[in-house]
């Protein structure tokens, strides 16, 4: 089960599994996305590299459109995929 | 413990209470399942991309000898790619200049202990072991 909702201008949630399954239900919602962008993931239980990969596609959009994304409230296991990705030296985790 | 599963996306949510399933008969920890989710999930979407139109099940199986856990995936399929063979990510390159895929199984890679492949006549079986050690 995933969920993705705007929660305010320029601010979104992540709950659920961001796995290969979710992923391509979670992209029109960040395809959507402008500005820069902070994304909640405190409720972000699981993501795989599907998820990854939305989240670096998402980044390197706004990045282009001199934006940022920033994420934020990550769950220790899900911040360890981000690092061994490399993933924690790119994006703004906070 | 085995269970096939039809090769598709949709099976996932199935996979992950297999993993549930087998962890609570063994008596592990199901903080420790995220882990094996992950590996599972990009071991099978492999399976299934390289798979070609075969629809035929993937069979899942899980083997528990404390501390490790033994994951097997059988594709009757037996698609040629070998994923141990898999080329290396660099994750220190910047974003731009990193190639597309590959993400998963460098994932499985760091989150596992040995990966093995196996193609015979008859299937291929993807095989990899974790120590679940240390804090959840």
């Amino acid at each position: 089960m995933f969920e993705v909702r705007p929660v305010a201008e320029g601010h979104v949630k992540l709950a659920g599994r961001l796995d290969a399954a979710e992923a391509e239900r979670a992209r029109p919602t960040l395809t959507a996305l402008t500005g820069s962008v902070t994304l909640d993931l405190s409720e972000l239980d699981y993501i795989s590299s599907a998820g990854l990969g939305l989240l670096v596609e998402t980044y390197k959009r706004l990045h282009a459109g001199g934006h940022s994304l920033r994420l934020v409230g990550l769950l220790p296991r899900v911040r360890n995929v981000f690092g061994y990705a490399g993933l924690d030296r790119i994006f703004t985790i906070e | 413990m085995e269970r096939r599963f039809p090769r598709d996306n949709g099976s996932l949510p199935a996979i992950y209470a297999f993993i549930r399933e087998f962890f609570a008969a063994n008596g592990i920890d199901a903080g420790r399942a995220w882990d094996v989710d992950l590996i599972a999930e990009e071991l099978f979407t492999n399976v299934i991309k390289y798979g070609g139109a075969s629809q035929a099940p993937v069979a899942l199986d899980l083997t528990w000898a404390a501390p490790t856990l033994t994951l097997r995936l059988r594709d009757p399929a037996g698609g040629a790619f070998d994923p141990t063979q898999a080329p290396a990510v660099d994750i220190t390159m910047p974003l731009q200049q990193r190639r597309g895929g590959g993400l998963g199984l460098h994932l499985v890679r760091k989150m596992t202990d040995h990966m093995a492949f196996i193609r015979e006549p008859d299937g291929s079986t993807i095989t990899v072991t974790k120590k679940l050690v240390g804090d959840v």
